[in-house]
């Protein structure tokens, strides 16, 4: 292979056309030095005419140190980092800012004994890029932000733990145990699928989960489509109800409130109604089951 | 295609005709033909760029040279890429400096230290404060302050038609603009009143013996439980005396505070928000002046609450005005006792300090009654605090029309004269 090249590069050498390939001025230099014309032209590199295309639309995600500070989001308009849609419908709406949920509730503050922790809540608000609302709260030497519970209120104190005893505890709206430690038929939110790896189910505004069973060193939760879900008894829940319990309540009124939230009009062509369309009974889907599957540690 | 036409052209020059264009022919066919011979590879120009993914930890074993196209140089499938080398510049550049990491500096030290600076946005405000300065705090002025206010009601003569002109030039006559911004008019509000005040020169000589200083630095260090303090930064203007301010409470009063509990916050952390420092200067204590000043004793220290950099709530404004009076009394006891902490000081040492955002206004005594802040136990400083006075209600450009009724009409609305009685008070407090 390499032969070949070479041996095409030295007839390249060769070819009528070569001397076309150089400037005026470069051929001023071959007349002069003789020895190394060829293998420069070769060699250079060519210019780039355009600007840098390189786009920064989803730099402020790369961030490695967690801040409450809000963060400027540029929006995507639903293309990926191709430039083509990806998601339809997602375009325009009011300028938002991210506000970083640290969903792994059980995060000990580092230099500090792993032991049940309290927190305040400093403040309850609206977050633009969720349907919940959320809370400030503090403890220790750090801050940060969580998804706020139905009565969460500034000036609260809500605790953490890690701990299950042998007896379940009594627990209080926006604590946080393990699912384990939790009597049968408590109301969570912020369900872990694997322990530290951060909530993931149950987070929309108004939501709740049931704990059903605990079987086993495993827990079922219902959640709030009625499936079922098995997951291992340390996974970290709040115990209560997601805040703005009445989001399924507000009136869009006019079209153009869509807009200003960064919805789009779906398409308007007409398409034959199928199978999507009118009534369907169909049997709850089978529990899902995340117990078997390797556990991540927690960082 | 173009680029046969310019080859051909570049042929046509090559055999002599029109030097000129076969100079700029020739560019242009070798930009096309690299141009040709790079666009095989579509995906080699492409700028999209796709999310940052986590390389794969790269094994090194020790002994084992890789075999990279280094000297090919051109990419060789199967070979390693080779590692660019790292280029350093043999002569000082300061634009491309790049410190060494805090480790390897020579103010390293093993234990943290907190700052409080006057950005700093103290989470729990007063309490804090006060905590970290193992303060009692009193919610009024001390009664020798406040009798000495409800006498001055006419040291100037025309006082109150006075300080309403002053409130007027800084709400509505120092601009050209319909409005004065708040930055502005806080500032020029200051001034006035210490303008108003300083003309009380010649009855009150003691008022000569002043002056008025600001953007001076101030440090000092200490330490509270375990943790090494220091307080960095320039708060604003000061009111430097060669005379220190007389003390406010008595010595049996002084005793007392050794029953007062300091307020805790639990479950917050008391060095919340504060920056831990880990590269920092041991036993900084500098009162922003040098040693032969002949004006060494901190009078009044002033606020402004609205800075054109950075923003503070009220709260954390009161907690800064409490911290940055405890660092001028520090430093300035430290620089009479030397830095070893005392228990409890002989004469104590008294700092004022007033904030404002225009409207409302702040004042504070603190008093510094001991050094050793290690400890909860013993005698306390403490801090007499007036928090939100409104110096007047409303100062309209345009009336507030509701309902076709005026409800503030325009002009200054409101104004309330024991506000500047207190402000006087304090200004003439060791002058009187």
């Amino acid at each position: 292979m390499m032969a070949v090249s070479c041996l095409s590069r030295a007839l390249r050498s060769l070819t009528v056309s070569q001397s076309a390939l150089l400037t005026s001025q470069a051929l001023a230099r071959t007349t002069l030095r003789p020895p190394q014309p060829s293998v420069t032209v070769e060699q250079c590199r060519g210019f780039i005419t355009s600007a840098s295309l390189e786009q920064y639309r989803s730099d402020w995600k790369n961030r490695e140190k967690y801040t409450v500070r809000p963060i400027g989001m540029k929006k995507t308009g639903g293309r990926d980092h191709t430039g083509k849609v990806r998601t339809h419908g997602i375009g325009g709406g009011h300028k938002q800012k991210y506000r970083w949920i640290d969903f792994q509730r059980l995060r000990y503050e580092p230099e500090k004994k792993e032991e049940p922790f309290d927190e305040k809540v400093v403040l309850v608000r609206y977050d633009p890029c969720r349907s919940a609302n959320i809370a400030l709260i503090s403890g220790g030497n750090r801050k940060r932000w969580i998804i706020a519970t139905e009565n969460m209120q500034a000036g609260d104190i809500i605790r953490t733990s890690g701990v299950i005893g042998r007896m379940a505890v009594s627990t209080k709206e926006g604590d946080a145990h393990p699912l384990g430690a939790l009597p049968v038929g408590t109301l969570v939110n912020n369900l872990e699928t694997e322990p530290g790896k951060g909530a993931q189910y149950i987070r929309a505004a108004g939501t709740s989960g049931v704990l059903l069973r605990k079987v086993n060193g495993t827990a079922i939760v219902q959640l709030p489509s009625k499936q079922q879900v098995q997951v291992l008894e340390t996974c970290v829940v709040t115990v209560g109800r997601v805040s703005n319990i009445d989001h399924n309540k507000k009136i869009i009124g006019k079209a153009g409130k869509n807009r200003w939230l960064g919805i789009r009009p779906s398409s308007g062509l007409w398409q034959r109604k199928g199978g999507w369309a009118g009534r369907k009974i169909k049997p709850l889907p089978p529990m899902k089951s995340y117990v078997n599957r390797p556990s991540i540690s927690a960082n | 295609m173009a680029a046969p036409s310019s080859l051909a052209r570049c042929q046509l020059s090559q055999t002599g005709f029109l030097r000129d264009l076969s100079l700029l022919c020739a560019h242009r066919g070798i930009l096309q033909t690299q141009g040709r011979s790079i666009s095989g590879g579509q995906t080699f120009f492409s700028a999209r760029k796709a999310p940052l993914r986590k390389e794969p930890e790269k094994v090194e074993i020790p002994g084992l040279e890789l075999v990279t196209y280094a000297d090919r140089m051109h990419y060789v499938p199967g070979l390693n890429r080779p590692k660019p080398q790292k280029w350093e510049r043999d002569f000082k550049d300061p634009r491309y400096y790049r410190s060494p990491p805090p480790t390897m500096m020579k103010l390293y030290k093993e234990k943290p230290c907190y700052v409080y600076n006057q950005r700093s946005n103290v989470l729990e405000g007063v309490p804090q404060a006060a905590w970290l300065t193992k303060t009692k705090v009193i919610p009024t002025l001390p009664p020798q302050l406040l009798s000495l206010a409800e006498s001055s009601t006419d040291v100037i003569p025309n006082q109150e038609e006075r300080v309403q002109n002053a409130i007027k030039q800084a709400r509505f006559w120092d601009t050209t603009e319909t409005r004065t911004p708040k930055e502005r008019y806080s500032v020029t509000l200051l001034h006035n009143l210490l303008h108003l005040c300083a003309s009380l020169q010649p009855s009150h000589p003691a008022l000569s013996r002043r002056i008025l200083a600001e953007s001076y630095d101030l440090g000092a260090t200490w330490t509270r439980g375990d943790e090494l303090f220091q307080i960095r930064g320039r708060s604003g203007l000061i009111h430097c005396s060669m005379d220190p301010l007389p003390v406010i409470s008595e010595r049996s009063e002084v005793h007392s505070t050794a029953d007062h509990v300091l307020e805790t916050f639990y479950p917050v952390s008391p060095t919340i928000d504060l920056q831990k420092l880990y590269v920092y200067k041991e036993n900084i204590n500098c009162t922003g002046f040098l040693d032969g000043c002949l004006y060494p004793h901190a009078h009044t220290l002033y606020f402004f609450e609205v800075e054109t950099q950075y923003r503070l709530r009220p709260e954390q404004f009161r907690a800064k005005m409490v911290m940055f009076a405890f660092g001028n009394a520090l430093a300035r006891a430290h620089k009479l006792h030397g830095t070893d902490p005392q228990p409890l000081l002989d004469r104590p040492i008294t700092v004022q300090a007033v904030g404002t955002n225009g409207r409302i206004f702040q004042f504070m005594v603190f008093q510094l009654n001991t050094t050793d802040l290690s400890g909860d136990d013993g005698v306390k400083n403490q801090i007499w605090i007036d928090e939100d006075v409104e110096l007047y209600d409303f100062a309209k450009v345009r009336p507030l029309i509701k309902k076709k009724v005026v409800q503030v009409p325009a002009g200054l609305a409101g104004y309330k004269p024991e506000v500047f009685r207190k402000f006087l008070a304090l200004y003439l407090h060791g002058a009187v």
